[in-house]
């Protein structure tokens, strides 16, 4: 009989096989990253520019500008753009975040050549149509109008307005008439000045097609490729209040959305690695224990989870769930309850054991294969780090004990200064 | 390419392997042939339910998630109308605890009254959350009793209502883990980084001395033909009209399902299909436009669905949707389109070959569709597909008397 009772023996993960990237550089001064790995015939070229809102003067002028770089270019209309991508089953991702923008293609090498003219005309030569501006931005006010009826979305943007205030880009709450404020030269204007090599950085990955350098240097090392102007993004002030709390009746809601954060710090804060352990604990994943206790034992929510999210020039930690209208009161106070016994209720020796060895896992997943290689190094690149970066929270995973967790809870997560934000009943 | 090895344990449990050195992960897919098309039509959303059940413990092992998340693993599971499918990867070195885990939950489960009580609410509160609380949230609820009378898929795998779930009674769960939960009804799949012997030994070892069931028989009462169109106006608390307009297609295994899955590409796929470019970009008669199939095992639906601007009649809208749909069956698709449709088709399905889960996923998937080799003959069947078989599936399919058609209307201020 096979012996059911007992686990079969385990190893842990104690090493990454991080695929160090080859770096070159083109021309005109653009930094390329080449990662190598796959088993498949195609790549992905990723460019990245700081151009998120944090450089913006207007609201969705950053997403507007990413958005709207398929609509046309000075050598293909937006038709033919779209008529093209599809054809060569080029798969393009527009993403418009707060520090950054990436823009990025994954092609099977079959079909490179045609792919990258028409990439590297998109990111280099888009004409941002007036009428194909005011299309997407009415479109996107329909489904801004839509997301206003889902508790989860306005509890997530009236949470951002509280940790960074309204006039902060991380905090500021899109209004409806954002949307008819937007003009075609708002658009090109951001684009001269961010869209440009020594703003930007490209990682291509996965199985690397002949003379892959020679040819991304031909679309993107333009030498001419330059930007029109430069300088430093506006700089805001950082709001930094105590605890608020904000209550929004939404009538009609079965369900509140619940949301408690604060403001803290990013990666590069020598916190970070400990506070992403202690978040992790608290509800980083599913053995977490808010899971445990909110959805596994008190049946009140379908999930439940916390985050810390590392932003270019700030932090944040929260923690979000959906709940029945009639356990919201309860739920909030277990969520404050076991926010409060992360300071002094140790993990248990099973407890610790069974999150490393899943964060280990964890992190050893979102180094496989080069695309999640790729996403990894460009979080270096982002924030200025190195390798060493991943190692030390290696190394972190290995050394941290519960004392450890309880005292970064005390410094970083009390209670007591967290915002709440409840939209529903 | 996905290469494999195929081998059958004698208690009927099928396993296939992939093996892929490129990555330090192991997939472990385990799928269940039962999906919501096999509840008591007085009993839905049982299967889904019951998966939540595979959680909660099995007969050696009080904590599933504890000892995979030990081992550096994650997980998860979903239900459909047709298949259960449980799934998770982990370090490839510690492939065994997986098939520990595995195979417990198909020994036995560890039921309670008090864990079916707590997961009755977390599933009740995932209604609420997927379904009841966001804006058109429902609309499928609506749908599938419109287009389907007879067939089971006239229900969600959510369940008809909340009160089933709500009186299921743990004999019926012990019941349910009986019928369909032992090695001949299931089928595993391992890809990563692993040995197939290793793998097969290991099968044996876990899974092998687990009592074969009786297996299952099914037995679904078929859809009839629609005669006649059918049509359903719901009115609800959201900012823009919505049209679903569902007609009646073949199932996954039929020799037309690649032709039908091709039109629902030519109509929306990607921004430069008919419906987008038309009716969105240049129309300007919808800000959001999808056409999709629903690609069930038994016959399923090709579904056209959009959001017309304010202003725009909702009568007008469905008009422009149905020009574009009958034009597909009466002019033939020119090369260059039906070419782009199938590169995109290739495109995708090489981008999912990247993906252990997804290779360990789609094994068992078309095994139980008749031999996971279905799954690396897709990419021929869809470049078969000639732009005859277009005209012919369309003609077929975009009729009214096969179309369910459905409203889904702001609400009129009172």
């Amino acid at each position: 009989m096979t012996n059911r009772k007992h686990p079969p023996p385990k190893q842990l993960v104690t090493q990454i096989p991080y695929i160090k990237p080859r770096a070159a550089e083109l021309d005109n001064g653009l930094p390329v990253y080449f990662i190598e790995g796959g088993t498949e015939e195609f790549v992905k070229v990723e460019m990245v520019f700081f151009a998120g809102s944090y450089h913006q003067t207007r609201p969705l002028v950053s997403y507007t500008t990413t958005n709207l770089l398929r609509n046309g270019t000075k050598n293909n209309s937006r038709e033919e753009v779209n008529e093209q991508l599809d054809y060569y089953s080029a798969h393009l991702q527009l993403e418009a975040q707060k520090d950054i923008v990436s823009v990025s293609v994954y092609v099977l090498n079959k079909h490179l050549e045609p792919a990258l003219k028409l990439f590297s005309d998109i990111i280099r030569l888009p004409v941002f149509p007036e009428e194909e501006m005011r299309s997407f931005l009415k479109n996107q006010q329909q489904i801004h109008l839509i997301n206003q009826k889902k508790v989860q979305h306005v509890a997530r943007t009236y949470f951002n307005e509280l940790v960074y205030g309204e006039q902060h880009p991380y905090g500021y709450r899109l209004k409806p008439d954002d949307f008819d404020r937007v003009v075609q030269a708002d658009l090109q204007q951001f684009h001269r000045r961010w869209f440009y090599p020594g703003n930007a950085f490209c990682i291509v990955s996965g199985r690397m097609p002949y003379m892959i350098e020679k040819r991304i240097g031909k679309y993107f090392g333009d030498r001419n490729w330059q930007g029109a102007e430069t300088g430093e993004p506006p700089r805001y002030p950082m709001l930094t209040s105590g605890s608020r709390k904000v209550h929004l009746e939404m009538p009609e809601a079965l369900q509140s959305a619940i949301r408690i954060g604060k403001q803290l710090f990013n990666r590069t804060h020598p916190a970070f690695h400990r506070l992403k352990v202690t978040n992790a604990l608290l509800g980083g994943y599913f053995g977490s224990r808010l899971m445990q206790n909110v959805r596994q034992d008190k049946g009140y929510t379908y999930g439940i989870g916390s985050n810390i999210v590392s932003l270019l020039r700030n932090g944040y930690f929260f923690i979000a769930t959906q709940v029945g209208s009639d356990v919201s009161k309860a739920a909030l106070d277990e969520i404050y309850n076991d926010l409060k016994e992360l300071r002094h209720k140790p993990a248990g020796k099973d407890e610790l054991e069974s999150l490393k060895n899943y964060l280990a896992g964890s992190f050893l997943r979102s180094f496989d294969g080069p695309f999640a290689q790729s996403e990894r190094f460009k979080e270096l690149l982002v924030f200025g780090l190195d390798f060493g970066h991943y190692d030390e929270y290696m190394n972190t995973l290995k050394n941290i004990t519960a004392e450890d967790i309880m005292e970064c809870a005390g410094l970083y997560l009390n209670e007591e200064e967290m915002m709440e934000v409840v939209a529903g009943k | 390419m996905v290469r494999f090895r195929k081998h059958t344990l004698s208690n009927g449990l099928r396993v296939l392997v992939h093996s892929d050195q490129t990555t330090p992960m192991a997939a472990v897919n385990v799928l269940y042939d039962v999906g919501a098309r096999d509840e008591d039509p007085e009993r839905t959303g049982f299967a889904h339910l019951f998966e939540h059940l595979m959680f909660e413990g099995s007969l050696h092992i009080p904590r599933f998630d504890y000892y995979l998340q030990h081992a550096g693993g994650e997980n998860n599971a979903f239900t459909t109308n047709d298949i259960t499918n449980y799934y998770l990867t982990l370090p490839a070195q510690n492939l065994e605890t997986a098939f520990w885990l595995e195979s417990d939950r198909m020994v036995g489960l560890a039921f309670s009254e008090a864990k079916l009580n707590t997961q009755k609410n977390v599933v009740t509160e995932e209604y609420r959350q997927s379904y009841l609380n966001q804006p058109y949230g429902d609309a499928w609820l609506l749908l599938r009793p419109l287009a389907y009378e007879v067939h089971p898929y006239r229900w969600s795998t959510i369940g008809k209502n909340i009160g089933h779930i709500q009186n299921a009674s743990l004999q019926e769960v012990q019941d349910f883990f009986t019928t369909f939960y032992h090695p001949a009804n299931a089928i595993l799949a391992v890809a990563g980084n692993v040995d197939p012997e290793n793998v097969f030994a290991l099968a044996e070892k876990w899974f092998g001395d687990i009592t074969a069931g009786n297996r299952y028989v099914r037995q679904l009462p078929a859809e009839p033909p629609q005669q006649q169109e059918k049509r359903l106006a719901a009115e609800r608390d959201v900012p823009q009209h919505q049209i679903y307009m569902a007609f009646h297609a073949c199932g996954r295994t039929h020799p037309d399902f690649h032709a039908t899955d091709l039109l629902s590409d030519i109509l929306s796929n990607g921004e430069s299909a008919r419906l987008p470019a038309k009716l969105v970009h240049d129309q300007k008669v919808f800000s959001e436009i999808n056409a999709y199939v629903t690609g069930n095992l038994d016959p399923g639906l090709l579904v056209i669905t959009g959001k017309p601007h304010h202003g725009v009649h909702i009568d007008d809208a469905e008009d422009m949707l149905w020009k574009e749909a009958h034009d597909l069956a009466v002019n033939a698709t020119d090369k260059r389109e039906l070419q782009k449709v199938k590169n995109r088709v290739e495109a995708t399905h090489t981008f999912s070959e990247s993906n252990v889960l997804a290779k360990a996923m789609n094994l068992a998937y078309y095994e139980l569709q008749g031999d996971a080799s279905l799954y690396n003959q897709q990419m021929e069947a869809y470049a078969r597909v000639t732009d005859e078989d277009l005209l012919r599936v369309a003609a077929s399919t975009f009729r009214k008397e096969n179309a369910s058609v459905l409203h889904y209307q702001t609400q009129r201020q009172p």
